[in-house]
């Protein structure tokens, strides 16, 4: 009787652990679908380990003053998601991004140290090696450029968090958001009179341009949007409001304007460099709407004509 | 000095002669942005809600594009009370000028009005301005056939000055975007009055002084 009652209790111990097990492969089935996973029939181990992983990819690279020529070593900070796809017996499946350049990996994963070494395939100047370690939930580590020369800033330093990456219409900028896109600057001459001797003299400086309070209240993701909603909009607003769109759908900007924008919010994780497939109909018309607006901004807005 | 004094007048009639002739230049550059048909180029790209909610807009926009532009050539040569050897060419191109405005550029520019841009403060600036340019061109017209030239002068100069809004208002968009960088549609709503308010004034003015 007790063997029997051993065997019970053992039963509904595996049964239980199954059933945990099952839990998890369900879970980690969904994950997948966002991963883009082959179907490939070589076991998959750690599958608890895929997913996207974001965060700082910070480097030390040589900036030129723009006032008085001299360079000195200024500190950069990108955002990179790595997503990790499969892991199998030998190899790890992957792809890194990072302003608008994804570029696909492979390499070796490190079961008692939980360590990754991923190698980017080579063929273009970007691509370097990742070592990294994993715990918990965070990823951190160094990338080598392969080639030291090509690059800027040839070795960075990783620390990055697993994200779920979710795609949700409500997602706006935060009120709070800083508004000035610094990377724009345009010169322009001014003048100065000095009040003491009444001599004028010019200078040039530079303006940054400034988004409005619109890019908060227009959706492009929920609402349809009309021309009169458009109309008294600058360009930046426009480029914004179009932008928000591809952010919510994780795409990786090349452009800095808009990296320097979403990057402010915490919901915005680069996953992809073409997201074009996932936009909804409604989303679609709004962005060909918006786009039209930017070129009538970009070709009319200081020109003569209407 | 004497002699710069006096030819002052006419180094300001060749100083408007080439201006108008400049921007002439740049209007016929806009006009042709709409050659081959595109309904939605150019000013169109902002205008689609019109375009596809009323089928007559097209009809009306393309009239008006398409007519300013000789209202503009023939208005100009008309105004310069010249002959150039051709029989009758001031009175011939004065009724090309006329008509062109009252059958076709005004009524078209008036239904235009109704649709502009940048709220109630454009659209009621442009059927004043719409409304004024059919009279204006309409008594100049009456009284020529009257024979009364000294009045269809002065008529015609304030017909002309209302023409040359089209000029003078895009003039004004490219200064006050300069200057003050204010919204598009803010820009639309102050260009619209200061287009042709200042214009006429000055016509107005010339008339008074007995200038014209």
């Amino acid at each position: 009787m007790k063997i029997l009652n051993y065997t019970l209790a053992s039963l509904l111990a595996v049964s239980l652990l199954s059933c945990k097990k099952d839990g998890k492969m369900s879970e980690t089935g969904k994950d997948s679908v966002i991963a883009k996973k082959d179907s490939a029939v070589i076991p998959e181990i750690y599958k608890e380990y895929y997913g996207i992983y974001t965060g700082d990819f910070a480097g030390m690279e040589k900036i030129i003053d723009e006032t008085d020529g001299s360079e000195y070593e200024g500190s950069i900070n990108k955002r990179i998601s790595l997503k990790i796809n499969r892991i199998t017996k030998d190899s790890v499946y992957g792809q890194s991004i990072v302003n608008g350049n994804q570029r696909p990996f492979r390499g070796i994963f490190n079961e008692s140290t939980k360590s990754f070494v991923l190698d980017e395939p080579g063929n273009d100047k970007t691509d370097g090696r990742f070592e990294v370690k994993l715990s918990g939930d965070s990823i951190t580590g160094k990338w080598n450029a392969f080639n030291k020369t090509a690059v800027k800033s040839p070795l960075k330093t990783i620390k990055l968090s697993k994200k779920d990456f979710v795609y949700n219409p409500n997602f706006m900028l935060d009120k709070d958001s800083d508004l000035v896109d610094w990377s724009n600057p345009k010169d322009f001459v001014e003048k100065y009179t000095d009040e003491e001797t009444g001599k004028t003299e010019s200078y040039t400086t530079s303006k940054n341009r400034v988004a409005s309070e619109a890019i908060f209240n227009l959706n492009a993701s929920k609402q349809k949007l009309s021309e009169k909603d458009l109309k008294n909009l600058r360009k930046i607003d426009l480029e914004i409001i179009k932008n928000s769109v591809f952010a919510r759908h994780g795409y990786s900007f090349k452009k800095e304007t808009y990296r320097y924008f979403f990057e402010q919010t915490d919901w915005y994780i680069p996953v992809s460099n073409n997201v074009d497939k996932e936009l909804s109909p409604m989303e679609k018309e709004n962005v060909a709407l918006l786009n039209r607006f930017i070129k009538y901004a970009e070709d009319k807005y200081d020109s003569f004509g209407r | 000095m004497f002699a710069i004094k006096k030819n002052i007048p006419l180094l300001l009639k060749i100083l408007l002669i080439f201006g108008f002739e400049y921007f002439f230049w740049l209007m016929l550059k806009i006009t042709l942005e709409y050659i081959p048909f595109n309904p939605d180029v150019s000013f169109l790209m902002i205008k689609q809600t019109e375009v596809q909610d009323r089928p007559e807009y097209l009809s009306f926009f393309y009239t008006h594009v398409y007519t300013s532009i000789f209202v503009l050539l023939s208005g100009f040569l008309a105004i310069l009370r010249k002959n150039f050897g051709i029989k009758n060419f001031h009175r011939n191109i004065g009724k090309v000028y006329i008509f062109l405005i009252l059958i076709l550029a005004a009524p078209s520019g008036i239904y235009m009005g109704f649709f502009a841009n940048g709220g109630f403060l454009s659209k009621i600036s442009f059927i004043i301005l719409g409304s004024l340019w059919w009279f204006t061109t309409y008594k100049a017209y009456q009284l020529a056939r009257q024979k009364r030239f000294k009045e269809h002068k002065q008529w015609m100069w304030r017909s002309f000055a209302l023409t040359l809004s089209a000029l003078t208002l895009r003039i004004w968009k490219v200064i006050i975007v300069y200057l003050f960088h204010p919204n598009p549609m803010d820009v639309y709503q102050i260009i619209a009055w200061l287009g042709w308010i200042p214009n006429i004034l000055l016509i107005e003015y010339l008339i008074a002084k007995k200038h014209i």
